[in-house]
């Protein structure tokens, strides 16, 4: 008889035993996939929170004065394709999410009142796809070209439907769409414009010209922030780097935490799941003594035996796993709404988390019935079919 | 066919030590229908349980057609009680989820052939009709014939059957009784152990133990 069948049946007749052990499973798999897939919100969410205060790593030309960087017009510059050259190395692998940047003082913008202000433009080369290394989310800003971001203190200068006009070192005046207003409360971008780099480089004459490369990517407590700066000089020795530290570590503090949580709870869930369901096939192959008793005295072998409580726990765990899967990320996705607030819509079920459980739920319900299926394997059919 | 050889079996429980079987020798010849008899705890289930390649002995052999059943590999004691052994209990010991058709079945019956053969033996045991209930549906009779099927649908060589109307009434026992008869005039080898007189005249051999000796 084709065992598949024998175990289906056996467990759709003792369905209290089974479906005890499918909660447990659906139990141990909601959570494990819940909790994963908030971790992985909560990355999103640390980046997400990232990129709206910028990359925690900066590189520029060696030798220039960072106190006076934000305050100055005329800071040292280099080539933007030093940043495809960065992207090409095959030993640069410190630092993710290169953005080549352009950052001025503006020092005489005029706004549609006709006041003059002080302002800081920043010029934005779209994200490098580093070559060697794997595809990430991009994080940097995306300005589109003939766009600009405004930040909160220029915007209230600038009505509703009117375009951001300024006047170009070649004396020519300049005109952009304003695709976004920012919030207040972004540092010194309230007090700047966003363009695309090749906007602003034409605007100031600064064509093919940066002076700042963003970056993220340095997890400082293994010292990789030197082996970044050993490896942007190795090819530039015209640059330098310099770590945004509390940035770094509020990303480093907030991934070690998520790492931390997500490595104690999940083994956990797991290996008092796995427990609560070794006791239950426990209880069931004690129960079911005797059939055992009468397959061995009909010649069927050990290997048998274990092969058929083995197989109820891994269907037992496949369904566990599917059904766990769904309703894990549907908790992930209800509850993490609230938690999450700018990656809220991107809380979606994880796919590849999808083919990961049903393999591997079903092998560690295996492991937790192995015990269990040896004992069965090893009763005495003397003993159970015998009264003497 | 088959030869015992100076079989011992004691079991330990509690320190105490118990002899079930005391170097019991006998020979069976094919076709033969032989009665174990003997007072409760004389060693007559276990003395099955050792033919049946169930219980290893602590000395002595099990000779089916010259092979030692203890001295084969596992699979080929799993082989010998498939192909050559068929157990029928006191207590049925069906399979609660399983069908009728299905207890016999998972004996391994897995030819086309074979499973008309099933159909055939159901007819000849008046279980047809009931091929397709569950144990809990059958009556004690139904349920030991469901049993007797089970162990001669792989047509084994012996029949080892252990206090089989045990728990049948006078005329369910006399039912399955006249069974193990035509199994045995098909040529088929029995053994049988018993409490009852009226199934030992069945056999025309009868083998007495007490306390693990034979008599």
């Amino acid at each position: 008889m084709n065992p598949f069948k024998l175990v289906i049946k056996e467990l759709f007749y003792r369905k209290v035993s089974s479906l005890v052990i499918l909660v447990t499973v659906i139990a141990a798999s909601t959570v494990s996939v819940a909790v994963y897939t908030l971790s992985k919100a909560s990355e999103n969410e640390t980046r997400k929170i990232m990129r709206e205060q910028g990359l925690n790593l900066y590189i520029f030309p060696k030798g220039t004065n960072l106190l006076d960087f934000y305050s100055v017009n005329n800071t040292p510059t280099f080539p933007e394709n030093y940043i495809d050259t960065l992207a090409e190395s095959k030993t640069f692998d410190a630092v993710r999410h290169l953005t080549g940047i352009l950052q001025l003082k503006y020092p005489n913008w005029t706004d549609p009142n006709g006041s003059s202000h002080q302002i800081v433009v920043m010029g934005y080369k779209d994200e490098a796809m580093q070559r060697f290394l794997s595809k990430q989310e991009t994080m940097g800003f995306d300005v589109e070209q003939g766009t600009v971001h405004v930040g909160s203190l220029l915007s209230v200068n600038i009505p509703e439907g009117e375009k951001f006009e300024i006047t170009g070192n070649d004396g020519k005046q300049y005109e952009f769409e304003i695709a976004k207003r920012f919030e207040e409360g972004k540092g010194m971008l309230d007090q700047g414009v966003a363009f695309n780099l090749s906007d602003l480089q034409q605007v100031l004459g600064m064509e093919g010209q940066i002076n700042k490369i963003e970056a993220l990517g340095c997890v400082c407590h293994d010292g990789r922030i030197n082996n970044a700066r050993n490896q942007v000089q190795n090819i530039f020795s015209d640059l330098e780097v310099t770590e945004i530290s509390s940035i770094a570590d509020a990303r480093e503090n907030q991934r070690l935490m998520m790492n931390k949580y997500g490595s104690f709870i999940i083994p956990f869930i797991l290996i008092v799941s796995m427990l609560i369901s070794g006791l239950l096939f426990y209880s069931n192959v004690t129960g079911r003594r005797y059939e055992i008793g009468i397959m061995k005295a009909m010649g069927k072998s050990k290997s048998y035996i274990l092969f058929i409580v083995l197989l109820k726990a891994l269907l037992i765990g496949f369904a566990g796993s599917f059904a766990g899967f769904f309703a894990g990320s549907f908790i992930a996705e209800y509850f993490g709404k609230e938690i999450f607030s700018f990656t809220a819509i991107s809380i979606k079920p994880l796919w590849s988390l999808f083919g990961f459980s049903v393999i591997i739920f079903p092998i560690l319900w295996m492991l937790s019935s192995w015990i269990p299926a040896l004992m069965a394997s090893q009763i005495d059919a003397a003993k159970t079919l015998g009264k003497e | 066919m088959l030869e015992i050889k100076n079989i011992t079996k004691i079991y330990t429980k509690g320190g105490d030590k118990f002899t079930a079987l005391d170097t019991v020798s006998f020979k069976v010849e094919k076709g033969e229908f032989i009665a174990v008899v003997g007072p409760s705890g004389s060693g007559k289930s276990t003395l099955l349980h050792t033919i049946g390649g169930l219980i290893h002995p602590d000395s002595g052999q099990v000779l089916y057609k010259g092979n030692d059943v203890y001295k084969m590999s596992n699979q080929d004691v799993n082989r010998y009680r498939k192909e050559n052994v068929g157990f029928v209990f006191q207590q049925f010991h069906l399979m609660p989820y399983l069908t009728v058709y299905e207890n016999i079945k998972i004996a391994g019956v897995e030819a086309e052939s074979k499973k008309g053969k099933i159909e055939e033996l159901l007819e000849k045991c008046a279980l047809l009709s009931l091929k397709n209930k569950y144990p809990s549906e059958l009556s004690v009779g139904e349920k030991q014939r469901t049993a007797f099927i089970r162990a001669i649908i792989s047509k084994p060589g012996i029949l080892l059957a252990d206090e089989p109307t045990g728990n049948l009434d006078p005329e369910n026992s006399k039912i399955l009784m006249s069974l193990i008869e035509d199994f045995h005039q098909s040529g088929g080898t029995v053994l049988l152990v018993s409490h009852q007189s009226e199934t030992s005249k069945y056999a025309n051999r009868m083998i007495t133990l007490r306390s693990g000796k034979l008599l």
